[in-house]
């Protein structure tokens, strides 16, 4: 036995005991952590644990009306897709939708009532309760109804359609008020005015994209954001390669290249608001060279008389033989088809602009025709068009704001804050509202000024309805319901109003409890339209399989029928569009465009699409200003130099970006970022350039020409990095993309060696 | 089999292209390119399918983005004739895959489905396969990803989340091809039909420019589509065998 | 010259004991939690006994564990499901009364869980369910536990007790019985 004297005997002991807890921790810290079963305490019916439930709904993320299916997995949203039984998106649907899921889970979500405490720079929220919210805005809501001055409050919403809109007209016609407005910034004013013009039509029409054989786009980027994007992509993907013999043809005009110009077989470069004129150019040459045989022939030649191809070449930029050539090619193919409005609609000419391609439209005899412009039918649900509010209804309800004519304003979902220029000193109005009322499930601008905040469930929480506009060709409606339970103590937008409702004593009229029970009383006038088959069932099993179905449709076509008014054709001309300041002072024209991303800039709270690369420049997480590669380089310019863009009403500071196609005298800016509020992912981040439009209107709507707006460009010499997917071209000559031309038969796929130098571009 | 038998029987088979005389579904995909607008439905799709973590602007900035499935931009000519094409780029599941052959513990292999799978758990983030992959297909986490909450609510239970130190990337929709396989076994032990399961991206795309399903099957529409004669793989003279069929962007 | 390495060794003599009642102490930790607290039979917050339901009155497994045919995860019967017998049945027993607090506050029952697979394998409860093979198998004798702890009853069907629940456990089913892509890692890892 070796000899140990007691310290070591001690030490030694000590580290065994030690090394023993030691081990035991050892093993004690690999185990993996202890995980719980929870049960339910009754055991649900509508779904089982490990399987999925899936719930029809509608998409609520832009105007179009998406059905949409959503996966969910023990009460949880998982996956959103487009519903296979709707005929707008026909089991697709596009990026924005798909993020609706992180506008549901969103960290920055709105979760309780809550009032403003303090002033000025002091100001804050505290939280308060349903009861103790609702009874302030009612109690007043009810004193002003019951003193007549009802005509006092204003109600603001987003654009909605179906019985959610009839609700907020009920409810503004129970308190005497006119002041209704539906407000979006990217609502097609001009396109709504130009075929209520041309066609007497206060519906859009539907535009069938699948079964043209060639389109025409004026400016309308028709793939991204106008209108009904996904139905449109359906349409295009369709027309250029679902049918065995016809390879549809698409052309773009515009002055700077967008998604659907860059999904085009030509991109046209036409100067910032002569849309309108160069299509005038083409009406001109398809009837000079007498393609046009109808009664009214001689009415069009006087109208079509100073659109000679060299007066429209020389107005547009665009080459004498590019405007015949695509006027025959109009002819020639059947069916073509025209479409426009985006930016080229938001010109102080944009209605005339629109109605100038409808006028093609009628030229070549595409109304109602298949592949053509087809006339869409009665909505079968509400339709409330009157109440949209263009720019000039929204700078007179800030007016009346500021004569006190208002004293309580209700906003729902709409954010005019961020989507109105300073110049309709909107903000500023709003602290002249004694009682601002705000809806959002979400802190953006406009409700970060507001006194009371009644917070919405998003539409994934939410019941609603839709009936699509632009329509189908035919009538369809969806009912959107909950997927999941409400996560916060939010309430839906219309159970809201009820409950304001009836607080100011209108229980007698609008009578229902809570939103379900609403819509289910409208739509049992939709059921009884129905079939035999369909009232003997009942509406019960009608309104399940309507839920179930996640749409509902009719056979009832629009007319085919359209005859011309002759003084529309005596009216019709494009005049050259107008533009704020000097072009000496201001040489750039600017050109702002709906991102992809965040649409009006709704989506920037959304992380996957702060991430999502910005499709033509692959940019991420900011904003950026296009500009031309020969101007960049006459002005020293290169990627990531930050620019001032200065406007007759305002300046920003941004980083360039060097774009390929654009116009040399146009710089654009995409429309989304630059929130000073709105919640963690968006706030701080890019630049707005709303901010700095120019107040010019177009006459007949009032609506915002927004790329009406001239400005200059100064150099810093400031750079930061754009961050960026895109860079060097990881192509590096191995023809990753490779190109073939059109009746080129290559070899089979059996032999995968195609050679590499069967390139034709 | 003893397991010297099975040793040997494996590695015979790993030494043939694809190790396999026969699939048993051979999984492919097609992009019709004169049908991709560049919209990224399929990227964020992708995304909320298989728990894709948002990597933020700093990563990005370092180019450690994170999407499966990404749209690549490739811009030809000067103005004002420049043209832009779009290439969706995921994982080309090739049959004689470069990464499959350089993995030091076989966490990437070829299964008999035509399936190139990548198993997180056996990965030890050498980063080899993502340098031999020539299409740039593969993604590293770099960092225990966080989802701030609630947005973790949204996250798929049927796919894993990875950890730091582990190689990502497609899978065509590996959950999905496991959930049709499992209903197609309910239903008498047939085979997945044409179109009765598609992965994220196939489902979302706008435009249905890309298409999904087993080239076995010679009545399925991506049989008939990656017989085209428009059809080429994407770096083919590699020879990789790949199983994505792009078809030619048509200049009219 | 001769050098001895003896004084050398003597002087590294408390130094090598130290470092072999450390090692000795590590184990000596090791198992000391391994065989106490093996983590494999955790103290349920009710002492449900699957003796007496499963084994004793013969309740069938699905009876409780209903999703197991039809769904990937077996599933946990809600407070209800007991309640359904315990309204009556036992009712003086302290446990059954703790039961009844639970259902009374309408507060579902914190069971810990036991057969945990890590997050990167799909287990699907209804394929082998439907394949016939009993709950036993890989859960070991459970009509025998009063309270459960982690088993599975062997290829060769004798009781493993421990921690059985490695991939080895599958494999050796799949390879023994063959299974249709059985051994394919996508089967089970997602």
């Amino acid at each position: 036995m070796p000899n140990i004297d007691r310290r070591e005997f001690l030490k030694l002991v000590g580290a065994g005991g030690v090394s023993v807890g030691a081990g035991f921790m050892l093993r004690e810290a690999n185990k993996d952590p202890r995980e719980y079963l929870i049960p339910h305490v009754l055991a649900p019916e509508d779904f089982s644990s490990g399987l999925d439930t899936f719930y029809n709904s509608v998409c609520s993320m832009c105007p179009a009306g998406c059905g949409i299916s959503v996966r969910t997995r023990e009460g949880r949203a998982k996956k959103i897709e487009g519903n296979p039984a709707h005929p707008v998106s026909q089991g697709r649907l596009c990026t924005l939708g798909q993020a609706g899921l992180q506008a549901l889970y969103n960290p920055d979500r709105l979760t309780a009532p809550m009032r403003r405490t303090g002033e000025g720079e002091s100001a804050s929220f505290e939280e308060i309760t349903w009861e103790q919210g609702l009874k302030q805005v009612g109690d007043r809501l009810d004193l002003l109804r019951a003193a007549r001055r009802g005509n006092r409050v204003a109600f603001l919403t987003q654009g909605v359609r179906g019985h959610l809109a009839q609700l907020f007209e009920s409810f503004m016609r129970q308190l005497g008020s006119p002041r209704l407005l539906h407000y979006d910034f990217d609502h097609p004013h001009t396109l709504y005015a130009a075929n209520q013009q041309f066609f007497g039509e206060s519906r859009l029409p539907y535009y069938d994209l699948a079964n043209t054989r060639l389109l025409l786009s004026f400016g309308a980027d028709y793939l991204n954001n106008w209108i009904s994007p996904v139905h449109h992509s359906l349409g295009f993907g369709e027309s250029r390669q679902g049918r065995a013999d016809v390879r549809g043809r698409f052309v773009q005009i515009e002055p700077r290249m967008s998604i659907s110009g860059a999904a085009a077989d030509e991109w046209i470069p036409a100067k910032p608001g002569t849309e309108g004129i160069l299509a005038l150019g083409l009406a001109h040459h398809i009837v000079a060279e007498g393609n046009y045989n109808g009664a009214d022939l001689g009415a069009w030649t006087n109208a079509l008389a100073d659109y000679t191809p060299d007066a429209v070449a020389e107005q547009t930029g665009v080459p004498v033989n590019s405007i015949t050539r695509l006027a025959d090619s109009f002819v020639d193919t059947t069916p073509s088809l025209a479409i426009g409005g985006g930016a080229a609609g938001n010109h102080s000419n944009g209605v005339d602009t629109l109605v100038a391609v409808n006028a093609l439209n009628y030229l070549v005899g595409n109304i109602g025709q298949e592949g053509g412009l087809v006339l869409n039918p009665e909505p079968a649900g509400p339709a409330v068009q009157q109440h949209r509010a263009s720019y000039s209804a929204m700078v007179e309800l800030a007016e009346a704001a500021r004569q006190g004519e208002i004293d309580i304003l209700i906003i729902s979902g709409t954010n005019p804050v961020f989507t109105l220029p300073p110049a309709a000193e909107f903000a500023e109005a709003l602290a002249q509202i004694p009682l601002v009322v705000s809806l959002s499930s979400f802190l953006d601008e406009t409700t970060a000024l507001a006194d009371v905040i009644l917070p919405s469930h998003t539409y994934l929480e939410s019941w609603g309805d839709d009936f699509p506009e632009p329509g189908v060709g035919f009538s369809v409606g969806a009912v959107s319901q909950p997927v999941v339970s409400p996560l916060y103590n939010t309430r839906g937008t219309g159970d809201i109003i009820l409950d304001l409702a009836r607080r100011m004593g209108s229980s007698s009229v609008m009578p229902w409890q809570n939103m379900e029970e609403f819509l289910k009383y409208g739509w049992r006038r939709i059921y009884q339209r129905g079939d035999s088959q369909t009232l003997a069932q009942g509406f019960d099993a009608f309104w399940t399989s309507v839920l179930k179905a996640g749409a509902w449709g009719e056979t009832t076509n629009g007319s085919t029928a359209f005859t011309l008014n002759p003084d529309v054709i005596a009216g019709i001309g494009v005049a050259p569009p107008e533009f704020s300041g000097s072009e000496e002072d201001y040489p750039f024209i600017l050109h702002p465009y709906l991102s992809p991303n965040f649409h009006d800039g709704r989506g920037a709270n959304l992380p996957w699409m702060q991430e999502l690369p910005d499709p033509m420049t692959s940019v991420v997480y900011g904003s950026w200003v296009e500009v031309n590669p020969v101007t960049a380089e006459e002005m020293g310019l290169s990627e990531g130099d930050l620019v001032d863009i200065q406007s007759p009403h305002g300046q920003l500071r941004v980083p360039v970006f060097v774009y390929p196609a654009i116009m040399p005298n146009v710089i654009a800016i995409p429309i989304g970022q630059g929130h000073g509020e709105y919640g963690r992912y968006a706030k701080g981040r890019g630049v707005n350039p709303i901010e700095i439009l120019s107040p010019l209107l177009e006459p007949i709507t009032g609506n915002l020409a927004s790329s009406a707006t001239r400005v200059n460009l100064t150099p810093t010499g400031g750079r930061v990095k754009l961050v960026k997917t895109g860079g060097v071209s990881r192509d590096l000559g191995r023809d990753i993309v490779q190109h073939t031309s059109l009746g080129v038969e290559v070899s089979s796929a059996a032999d995968n060696s195609i050679p590499i130098t069967e390139v034709t571009t | 089999m003893s397991l010297f038998s099975r040793f040997m029987d494996g590695w015979r088979k790993y030494r043939k292209p694809g190790y396999y005389d026969e699939f048993d579904y051979h999984w492919t995909m097609t992009i019709d390119l004169d049908k991709c607008t560049g919209c990224e439905a399929c990227v964020t799709a992708c995304q909320a399918e298989n728990n894709i973590p948002v990597v933020g602007e700093d990563e990005m900035a370092k180019g450690r983005e994170m999407q499966w499935i990404r749209i690549e931009r490739y811009w030809e000519g000067e103005y004002p004739n420049a043209k832009l094409s779009f290439i969706p780029m995921m994982c080309q599941h090739c049959d004689a895959a470069p990464c499959e052959t350089v993995c030091p513990v076989g966490a990437t292999y070829h299964n008999q489905d035509g399936l190139n799978a990548q198993i997180y758990n056996r990965c030890i983030g050498t980063r080899a396969c993502a340098v031999y992959c020539p299409y740039e297909v593969r993604y590293f986490n770099y960092y225990d990803h966080e989802w701030d909450s609630p947005l973790e609510q949204q996250l798929n239970p049927d796919v894993t989340v990875r950890g730091k130190g582990v190689m990502e990337k497609c899978t065509f929709c590996i959950q999905r091809i496991r959930q049709a396989k499992d209903v197609a076994k309910d239903d008498d032990r047939r085979r997945v039909q044409d179109g009765e399961m598609q992965p994220a991206c196939v489902q979302t795309c706008p435009t249905k420019a890309l298409v999904f399903g087993d080239r076995k099957e010679h009545e399925s529409q991506v049989y008939k589509s990656m017989n085209d004669p428009r059809n080429y793989r994407v770096l083919d003279e590699l020879n990789t065998d790949s199983s994505v069929f792009y078809l030619k962007k048509v200049d009219a | 010259m001769n050098v001895s390495i003896v004084p050398a060794l003597k002087v590294l003599r408390p130094a090598a004991m130290l470092v072999i009642v450390i090692l000795v102490g590590l184990v000596l930790g090791y198992w000391a939690n391994a065989t106490f607290v093996p983590g494999n039979s955790p103290e349920q917050p009710i002492a449900f006994s699957h003796k007496i339901h499963a084994g004793d009155n013969e309740v069938p497994c699905l009876y409780c564990h209903t999703q197991a045919r039809r769904s990937p995860s077996a599933g946990v019967p809600a407070v209800s499901k007991c309640v359904g017998c315990h309204l009556e049945v036992a009712t003086e027993k302290p446990q059954i009364r703790l039961l009844m607090s639970y259902w009374e506050n309408r507060e579902p029952i914190p069971w810990i869980k036991v057969h945990d697979l890590p997050d990167f394998v799909h287990f699907t409860h209804k394929r082998h369910v439907l394949a016939n093979i009993e709950c036993q198998t890989c859960h070991g004798p459970v009509e025998t536990m009063d309270r459960i702890t982690v088993s599975s009853r062997a290829v060769n069907g004798s009781a493993q007790v421990g921690h059985p629940w490695k991939m080895g456990l599958c494999l050796s089913c799949h390879r023994e019985n063959e299974v249709v892509n059985g051994i394919d890692c996508l089967t089970c890892h997602k």
